[in-house]
């Protein structure tokens, strides 16, 4: 319906001017019509009008690469992360690394979560199906090309965010349930040896045993550690070494 | 009265068995355990009842039993030489033997087969081939450039530190093998072609009868033959008899499976100083793969402890990782054999030692055993030489003691640490991938090399070491950070229970 009022307003509204004031309808006609004639090269389209935006600004993207890149008719989208023929193909893999340059953020800076992201994957991609190594296209990255603070927010900041919750919580939890019992308030009770030690054990814990898990793989260490040095004294059962009768 | 007789029987037996009182035939009563029969010198046959005797009803056969038995520490009789057989000609054996030979002891070298191809790596290192005066001729090729591929396959090239001299040496066993027992004939060991069948001690302190069947020339079928000797040097391998006849013990082992590929020239060219290693849960969960050149083709291989069904898969795996580098290649020989992973729990017996693979001598983490079974053989052999005075004296378990004591302290912490190192970087694919970062550094190179190459731990700058725990840690911790979350690789545990857990692990 706006379309069609849009469309030729100028025309009905023309028509209906000149049967109520001939005179200055007539002088309305011309003018709409001049009016007409500019807006035609001026006035937007209904796909542009109306806050249409497009692009990365719109508040739903582009379909995908793949559909605007059939729309315009341009390319097949690049390829990614992708094992083909026994090769790894990605558009940021380069001579063997990842092209630092493709990985650029909004503001120019490297993106290092993309890349870690990327890395993660790749390897992820090669231990389902491994690909024979060629020297023609060798691998070249190494992780230490991340810088140390990327890691550090990407994986440390979150973990230890968790841990100091667990330790928050456990500790006040405690120091609750001390208050109630000895009628030591929060302050007082970190004032005397016995609840600085309780809080050392609290933190500790928490920072040590994160998991039931962790307990098993403590407990698998010790036995590890162990194990290879019991199968090398074994001759020695009960017989002490001449070295050590001689002293 | 007869109590503290037997009293003055069991301290002078007691004495004369540690060598601190001068020997002396012990005469009265003496218990034997069990009915046997003895055989002297002169090959007369006596039959022995058994009882306490404390007359002279029995003493003309009492002391042909006790003739036959010398206690350690005694002067041999008749000016005899010690008689020492040695089972398995291979390096252990054949170093044994001649340094027994060398060492004025009469020596027997018993080995089934003299044109044996031992299924091998076959890489041996510098300090053997100074140690034990190895002539170029049996060195087929000389590595100097080592690459070690990641389960994403990062290459690194490991080598960069070696001097113009220094080389890891590839040889072909039976050329090796045969050299050193030629050698040890040279100097005056006997060698025999046989089999060992059974081996007994029918007197405790007496000597060893070997029943072996000897092949004569060219002969497929072997003739029962005895030989009587005072001690027995078990060199006989991985499957060794002389353990399973002293009760040594079970070890773990890993099964490693080799095919040997001829690939065409200008591939052979790439491979003509380089060997390679690959590492990653396809490959092996708890060992690497390996494309080692030889003389005129190259062998592809790996090896497992835990998951052994599966050993087919896994050199099927490394073969296709090395498949682009072997392309166009015909596989020539396949063969398998097993590493033991750790020493029995019981290396000798009486005057009974095991030395190299018998005892179980490989490192962990490389898998390194022909320069530990040449120098356990020849460090058993000295330790003989030396408690019998040039093969004057009886000698027995004490001085085979001797002999594992010195090993123990000299290469205790060579296996520890590669112990070390298997357990922190064989664990899973991450640890593999912090294990090749980490081999990037040349200081870690050099240090690998060293250890390696003269089997001395070189204490390096501490400075430097410092540096390299700092970028040990953080290379693990970022390998393992880049895992995913539905990572489907198992993790292997080195303890007691590895293979249980990742049977278990892996079909959860």
């Amino acid at each position: 319906m706006m379309l069609t009022r849009k469309a030729a307003p100028s025309v009905q509204g023309a028509r209906i001017a000149s049967a109520a004031r001939p005179a200055r309808a007539i002088r309305l006609a011309v003018r709409a019509e001049d009016g007409a004639a500019a807006t035609k090269e001026r006035k937007l389209g209904p796909l542009e009008k109306g806050g249409t935006l497009s692009g990365a600004a719109a508040a739903g993207k582009d379909a995908s690469t793949k559909a605007v890149a059939a729309f315009t008719g341009a390319s097949a989208t690049g390829n990614y992360l992708q094992l083909r023929d026994g090769r790894f193909i990605d558009d940021r893999w380069v001579g063997g690394r990842w092209d630092l340059s493709k990985f650029a953020a909004a503001n120019g800076e490297t993106d290092w979560d993309a890349v870690i992201d990327a890395e993660m994957a790749r390897r992820r991609l090669l231990e389902e199906s491994p690909i024979p190594s060629t020297n023609e296209e060798p691998v070249l990255f190494d992780t230490s090309e991340i810088p140390w603070w990327a890691w550090v927010r990407r994986f440390h900041l979150p973990e230890a965010e968790k841990l100091n919750g667990r330790a928050c919580m456990v500790g006040y939890f405690l120091a609750l349930v001390v208050d109630q019992l000895t009628g030591y308030g929060l302050v007082d009770q970190q004032e005397s040896f016995l609840g600085k030690l309780l809080l050392h054990i609290t933190v500790f814990g928490v920072l040590l045993v994160r998991s039931t898990a962790d307990l098993d793989k403590y407990k698998n260490l010790l036995d590890e550690a162990t194990f290879y040095d019991k199968q090398w004294q074994a001759t020695w059962a009960g017989v002490p070494r001449p070295s050590e009768t001689e002293q | 009265m007869a109590l503290k007789a037997a009293q003055k029987q069991i301290v002078a037996k007691a004495q004369a068995r540690a060598g601190v009182v001068a020997p002396r035939v012990v005469k009265g009563s003496r218990s034997v355990r069990m009915a046997v029969q003895a055989r002297a010198f002169n090959a007369v046959q006596i039959p022995l009842a058994v009882r306490r005797v404390c007359g002279s009803a029995s003493r003309r056969s009492n002391m042909v039993v006790m003739a036959a038995a010398v206690k350690d520490g005694a002067v041999l009789p008749e000016g005899r030489k010690l008689r020492v057989a040695v089972i398995g000609g291979g390096p252990s054996g054949a170093c044994a033997a001649e340094t027994l030979a060398q060492g004025g002891v009469e020596a027997f070298l018993i080995e089934r087969k003299m044109d044996n191809c031992k299924p091998c790596g076959g890489a041996i290192p510098l300090c053997m081939v100074q140690e034990f005066d190895l002539p170029q001729e049996i060195i087929d090729r000389k590595v100097t450039k080592m690459k070690m591929i990641s389960p994403s396959n990062r290459e690194v090239d490991v080598g960069k530190t070696l001097s113009e001299t220094e080389y890891i040496g590839m040889c072909r066993r039976e050329v090796m093998d045969d050299y050193l027992r030629k050698r040890a004939e040279k100097d005056g060991a006997n060698i025999i072609n046989g089999l060992m069948m059974k081996m007994e001690q029918p007197v405790a302190d007496g000597p060893i009868t070997i029943h072996y069947n000897g092949y004569a020339e060219g002969s497929k079928i072997g003739t029962p033959a005895t030989l009587e000797v005072d001690l027995v040097i078990g060199a006989d391998g991985a499957n060794s008899r002389v353990a399973k006849e002293i009760d040594a013990g079970e070890y773990d082992y890993a099964i490693a499976f080799q095919e040997r590929i001829r690939i065409p020239d200008d591939k052979m060219k790439y491979y003509e100083n380089l060997a390679e290693m690959y590492v990653g849960d396809d490959v092996s969960p708890d060992f690497y793969g390996w494309v080692f050149p030889k003389y005129d083709h190259v062998a592809v291989g790996t090896g497992t402890v835990v998951n052994k069904t599966a050993i087919k898969q896994y050199q099927q795996a490394t073969r296709d990782r090395a498949k682009v580098k072997t392309e166009g290649g015909k596989i020539i020989r396949v063969e398998a054999h097993p590493i033991p992973e750790h020493p029995r729990p019981r290396r000798c017996k009486g005057r009974v030692a095991l030395v190299g693979d018998a005892a179980g001598y490989v490192t962990k983490c490389s898998g390194e055993g022909i320069y530990f079974a040449a120098k356990s053989g020849r460090m058993c052999a000295e330790a003989i030489v030396e408690a019998s005075e040039n093969g004057k004296k009886m000698c027995g378990e004490s001085a085979i003691r001797v002999y594992l004591d010195k090993w123990d302290r000299k290469y205790w912490t060579t296996y520890k640490v590669l112990d070390i190192l298997q357990k922190v970087f064989y664990r899973s694919n991450p640890a593999r991938e912090a294990f090749v970062e980490m081999c990037e550094d040349s200081y870690v190179q050099k240090m690998t090399f060293d250890s390696y190459l003269y089997k001395t731990v070189v204490p390096g700058n501490p400075l430097d070491d410092v540096k390299l725990l700092v970028n040990t840690v953080a290379s693990i911790v970022r390998a393992n950070a880049l895992r995913a979350a539905d990572s489907k690789s198992v993790d292997v545990n080195f303890g007691s229970k590895a293979t249980e857990e990742f049977q278990a692990r892996a079909t959860a």
